[in-house]
């Protein structure tokens, strides 16, 4: 098996693992998601000025056709549901982000014990399990409000 | 007596190469475990097939597998728990295949190495020739002994997502060896044994997906030690 092809499987498939693996493939997706938007997102509002040739001010009338023409371009509900998904992930991966940091301190974690079986892994402690869902929580919240914006749903 | 389908992965160097599942019936009776299983296939039905075990009781670590997609010690796990009517066992991810379900531990036991897993101490001739004996606390112990009952079966290593795609990281059981040394009062390695950990990918590139811990047969919790460990090494190299 190729490395690419083991690095997807490992990435998007979390079952079996439990809540952490979740987390982590989550926290990659996004990852990867919120790069691949902003390359574009840089892209398509460079277009406006001249794409390449950005240091050399175009005409207004062209940055203004142009600039039209993108919003005509991405007024569309397929590019709108691709913002309220990325509202999510990037709530998720800011949240998640920091319960990461703080898990890499060391705090949030359960001191070393003797283990005794049923084992309890001091690592699956219940403050950092609660912060993964407070991501959770408020990456949800990001997409309900994002659904209001763009699609009028809940009129907030 | 009921039965069990066992869907093996099979694999030989010497014959065609080919990768390929076998399956097998056998009849189970009620605590049979899956290595019994195996075994039942080697005495009585196929005895070409390749398996690693030896005290049977959870203790060597020789038997880890993938059994039905997690790795798990073969010894130690029960039919009866998995709950299916066929029981898929492939040799242990993360791991060069030597033939059907034995796997080649040189990388991993060469990273165990590594980290050195032994009692490091300033003075040379204790080091080489000590025949003193070191007090130690209950507190002091507490430190460490949760990482000191690795058995090295190697199922973190096999249940790790970064060990899969970068070999430069350590894995999870030579990195909860080096927290356990570390965290030993008896030992003197200090921050020379954090140093070399902290460069490149070799600790920094866990990211706390917790499968590690999550299949450890004996409560060791590689996660929480990886944690403990970057934590010193971020905060005192």
């Amino acid at each position: 098996m190729s490395r690419l092809s083991i690095a997807l499987k490992t990435w998007l498939i979390p079952v079996r693992y439990g809540l952490e693996r979740w987390s982590y493939t989550l926290q990659r997706v996004s990852g990867v998601a919120i790069i691949l938007f902003f390359v574009m997102h840089i892209a398509e509002t460079g277009n406006v000025v001249g794409g390449p040739t950005v240091w050399t001010i175009p005409p207004y009338e062209y940055a203004r056709q142009v600039w039209n023409e993108t919003k005509e371009f991405l007024a569309n509900p397929i590019f709108d549901i691709g913002l309220v998904l990325l509202a999510f992930m990037i709530f998720f991966h800011t949240f998640n982000g920091i319960r990461l940091t703080l898990v890499h301190f060391g705090v949030l974690l359960e001191k070393p014990k003797r283990p005794e079986y049923p084992y309890h892994p001091g690592s699956m402690s219940k403050a950092q399990r609660a912060l993964f869902w407070l991501s959770i929580v408020l990456a949800t919240a990001a997409i309900i409000y994002s659904l209001d914006v763009f699609f009028k749903v809940l009129q907030i | 007596m009921q039965e069990v389908r066992f869907r093996v992965f099979r694999y030989d160097p010497d014959k065609d190469g080919r990768r390929s599942y076998q399956t097998y019936t056998v009849p189970t009776f009620k605590g049979m475990t899956v290595l019994q299983g195996l075994l039942h296939i080697k005495e009585k039905i196929d005895p070409t097939l390749s398996i690693r075990f030896s005290c049977r009781m959870a203790t060597c670590g020789s038997c880890g597998m993938m059994i039905n997609g997690l790795p798990r010690l073969a010894c130690y796990t029960l039919i009866e728990e998995l709950k299916t009517r066929t029981i898929t066992v492939e040799p242990l991810r993360n791991f060069p295949i030597i033939k059907d379900l034995v796997t080649d531990f040189e990388e991993f036991f060469t990273k165990h190495r590594w980290v050195k897993p032994y009692l490091i101490r300033l003075d040379t001739y204790e080091q080489e020739k000590s025949n003193v004996s070191y007090r130690q606390s209950d507190e002091e112990l507490e430190h460490y002994i949760q990482f000191a009952y690795c058995i090295k079966c190697g199922l973190c290593y096999a249940a790790c997502p970064v060990t899969a795609t970068d070999k430069e990281f350590l894995g999870p059981q030579a990195l909860a060896q080096a927290y356990r040394y570390y965290a030993d009062s008896r030992d003197e390695g200090g921050v020379d044994r954090l140093r070399p950990l902290a460069e490149g990918s070799r600790l920094l590139r866990c990211h706390f997906a917790g499968s590690c811990s999550k299949v450890c047969p004996k409560g060791v919790d590689p996660a929480l030690a990886i944690q403990l460990l970057r934590r010193e090494v971020l905060l005192r190299t």
